[in-house]
């Protein structure tokens, strides 16, 4: 159980605070509702490239790491599809500079030529590192390429090309942050060694000021149901074959996302998982093997993963996952499977509510899909998942035209 | 109200590592408890001195700590994995040079569900051939993967050369190393060192009299001994050099420097801590504000202190646009020589010091940060108050110190040079 008080601001801004005195430490969260969802198609990567331009120095503070440093401070931000959140952890006692610092860059940021010529350059190399020069860096590009046509997830976050991001201009950089870092769109979230009064106050006396703005109102285009399979081939230079297989499931609020999260759980979550246990332990025809979800705020996407073994050719190792599906799709989960994954989500979110910087950001997120008290809520409604809904959302997730295939095919050794 | 004027900062003040509860087991091993926080979790970690330096032969260490969950006692591997899965924990076996480890995390009401797997494992784990045979198999499949990522093979490259390629802390692993593992050599390297003198426990979480009376129950019940002989390390006459591997078609180009240095309980260890924080341990350091914030030619570059039991050393490392190699050396090499040339000024000393005292404060945020902690010392045969000696060197050492040592270890000739691309 996470407790917290919620405030609103005059000018719009929500504030949660969570009380922890377990802990020497104090998280201090800013969520904006912004993400890669609300880029224009020409004109992707750049929520996560303004991202870094947050950090170039604000009106009244030219640096924004140095002060959080002097106060024994770490900070960092990510950006996904749905939400780009910045992050502080610093000792209780130097709480007030994450508030200093945080509430000059929403006040007005300094728009800096050199800053933003820079930052192209290092989100350009981000890119190759975790993109271009990996191999299968290009997996997620060709998996949300394949599965959404019209929703703006068919690109990723990093964006979709790296010419996207030299292009951006300073222009582009003032009209995005005036239209979405504003304090009416966005979650400051206090975790950690401090009394809710006193966040409070640092809240209204660093944010208060900060004028609303007017933010753009969301035209994201519904992703049209997919009705047949779409696959795409890969000759890559990759050490070895892989596939992925990603169908599209409920959004992250819909009361099927339990249970589909409790599938992906069966099949790959932990040392007895479906697709672990029998693929790659028992029968080993797979030396790596995966099952995830992307669970997005807008409907996402289930992925499985695998690398076969030695010999085992892609199509064998397609028609074995697809079995596995198969079993799901026909007959009932055992009641004590159903059980160990109920336990395996209880124990994780008891170990998650160890780190005051987890409590902060989990609250934040729940606070962006329409409540943070459903934090509390979660156990609950993995608890009522019964095996009959896992038949169903199984039957409704694994069918052949609800999946796009990406296989990655390896060069072959040549024969001497 | 002035925004151009800091709030004021307030110093982190007598951070002290808290001294774990010492128990013997009825079997004579070890447990250092940590006993603070409120969630009702565990974390239970086994330290065996089964790592590389006691190996016969390369890998034996890796591979026999791999293969222990997979079937032990009365449980085949399936029945671990399960038992382990329904009742909410996890058993993991990071990767260390020295030791071999198990970490296990569970709820404390479920502790004694599965506490029996652990004791079947260190009494009569099966260590079945096809496993083996299976887990090299899959690790052939991740080295061919590794080989493919520069940064992995800079790494592997330079700490073979520093080390030499036949010393535990310099060897790689290669196809023909996988293909000399024998089970022999998995049930041999287990029955010397698996033993209960030659391992310690540490606990922390919530920790009631009862887990550890249950403890003893179980693991103290276990009763194997051995002849550990002790390690000495093997002299190692390495000189530094510089090598460029290609590797034709990438984007960007792993870049390695570095060079041999020393354990924990070496008398300028706190001080090159501190230097290497302000070279590249922290955002705000050197590297990071010249060649990211200033010149944009990587994501990442960093500065380290890689710690063994018996050794150490020190590298940077970072990954960079193919157009941007030449340069990134040159700039590394200059931010060397300034730190060997000019104190660092007051400013950044202030920085650094702060920096690095929220982070050992960080250190010692919850149970299992601390237990953490006190593994470390422990297993790397450091005192209790080498945590107050670090505290106190970042308070105190002065620019003119971090100078002498830069002079010291950073001078150019003692520098290992790796770069893949």
């Amino acid at each position: 159980m996470i407790t917290f008080q919620r405030y609103i601001l005059d000018n719009g801004l929500k504030v949660l605070v969570h009380e922890d005195d377990s802990t020497p430490m104090v998280a201090v969260n800013v969520l904006y509702d912004v993400g890669s969802r609300d880029e224009a198609p020409d004109k992707t990567g750049f929520a996560h490239l303004f991202e870094h331009l947050m950090f170039g120095g604000s009106a009244n503070i030219p640096d924004f790491d140095d002060p959080i440093q002097l106060a024994g401070g770490e900070n960092n931000a990510f950006t996904n599809t749905d939400l780009t959140s910045f992050y502080n952890v610093l000792p209780a006692q130097n709480i007030e500079t994450a508030f200093w610092l945080e509430s000059d860059r929403m006040l007005k940021l300094r728009f800096n030529k050199k800053v933003l010529g820079v930052q192209r350059k290092v989100v350009v190399e981000e890119f190759k590192e975790t993109c271009l020069n990996q191999p299968y860096g290009d997996a997620w590009h060709h998996i949300s390429d394949l599965a959404y046509k019209t929703h703006p997830y068919r690109w990723p976050t990093i964006g979709l090309e790296p010419s996207h991001i030299e292009q951006a201009t300073l222009d582009d950089v003032k009209q995005f942050y005036y239209a979405y870092y504003r304090p009416n769109n966005a979650i400051l979230v206090i975790a950690g060694n401090v009394k809710s009064e006193e966040a409070v106050r640092l809240a209204e006396k660093w944010f208060g000021s900060i004028p609303t703005g007017q933010i753009p109102t969301r035209h994201i285009p519904v992703e049209p149901p997919q009705t047949e399979q779409r696959r795409r081939v890969l000759h890559a230079d990759v050490p070895s074959d892989a596939l992925y297989l990603a169908f599209h499931m409920a959004p992250r609020l819909a009361p099927e996302f339990y249970a589909s999260d409790l599938i992906t759980d069966a099949l790959g979550n932990g040392p007895s998982a479906r697709l672990f246990r029998r693929l790659l332990k028992e029968q080993k025809l797979f030396a790596h093997i995966d099952c995830y979800l992307s669970a997005t705020h807008d409907p996402g996407l289930l992925i499985i993963e695998g690398k076969p073994s030695e010999g085992v050719s892609l199509e064998q190792a397609e028609a074995l996952i697809w079995q596995e599906l198969e079993q799901l799709r026909t007959t009932p989960l055992p009641e004590v499977e159903l059980q160990k994954l109920k336990n395996k989500v209880e124990s994780s979110l008891v170990f998650s509510e160890l780190s005051a910087l987890n409590k902060a950001i989990n609250l934040a997120t729940f606070e962006l899909l329409g409540d943070a008290a459903l934090i509390n809520e979660e156990v609950r409604f993995y608890q009522n998942v019964t095996t009959e809904d896992m038949h169903q959302v199984a039957a409704r997730l694994f069918r052949p035209e609800n999946c796009s295939v990406l296989h990655y095919v390896a060069p072959r050794p040549a024969l001497n | 109200m002035n925004r151009k004027l800091a709030p004021p900062i307030h110093a982190i003040t007598n951070l002290r590592l808290p001294r774990p509860v010492i128990h013997t087991l009825d079997n004579g091993v070890t447990v250092y408890e940590t006993s603070m926080g409120t969630q009702d979790v565990v974390r239970l970690e086994i330290v065996f001195y089964a790592g590389r330096p006691q190996e016969h032969k390369h890998l034996v260490s890796r591979s026999t700590l791999g293969l222990l969950r997979e079937g032990a006692g009365p449980y085949s591997a399936a029945e671990i994995a399960e038992i382990l899965d329904y009742y909410g924990s996890s058993l993991s076996t990071p990767f260390n040079m020295d030791s071999a480890n198990l970490v296990l995390y569970a709820l404390s009401h479920q502790l004694d569900k599965v506490l029996p797997l652990l004791v079947a494992m260190l009494e009569t784990p099966a260590f079945p051939a096809e496993e083996l045979d299976a887990f090299i198999q899959r690790n052939l499949k991740l080295l061919a993967e590794d080989l493919s990522k520069p940064d992995v093979v800079a790494y592997r490259q330079i700490t073979e050369l520093i080390f030499g390629p036949t010393h535990p802390y310099g060897y790689n692993s290669w196809p023909e190393t996988y293909a000399q593992l024998h089970r022999d050599d998995l049930v041999h390297h287990f029955n010397t060192l698996y033993t209960c003198d030659n391992c310690e426990i540490f606990i922390s979480g919530k920790i009631t009299p009862e887990i550890i009376a249950l403890l003893n129950r179980t693991i103290g019940a276990w009763n194997r001994r051995g002849k550990v002989t002790p390690f000495v390390p093997p002299p190692i006459h390495t000189r530094p050099e510089k090598q460029w591997l290609t590797k034709p078609n990438g984007v960007q180009s792993a870049i390695r420097i570095g060079r041999r240095l020393f354990d924990r309980r070496h008398p300028d260890y706190c001080g090159m801590f501190v230097l290497s924080t302000m070279l590249g341990g922290y955002f705000g350091s050197r590297l990071m504000a010249n060649i990211r914030e200033e010149k944009g030619y990587t994501y990442n570059i960093y500065s380290t202190l890689d710690t063994m039991r018996y050794d150490g050393c020190f590298y940077i490392g970072t990954e960079v646009g193919n157009e941007f190699v030449k340069d990134t050396v040159q700039q590394i090499y200059k931010e060397i020589e300034l730190l060997r040339t000019q104190p660092a000024d007051v400013e950044e000393m202030e920085m650094v010091r702060s920096y690095l005292m929220g982070s050992l404060l960080t250190m010692l945020d919850g149970p299992f940060n601390v237990g953490e902690v006190v593994r470390t010392m422990v297993a790397e045969d450091a005192p209790f108050h080498f945590f107050e000696d670090l505290v106190a060197t970042v308070e105190t050492i002065s620019a003119q110190q971090l100078q002498e040592l830069a002079n010291r270890y950073l001078q150019p000739d003692d520098l290992w040079e790796v770069i893949v691309g």
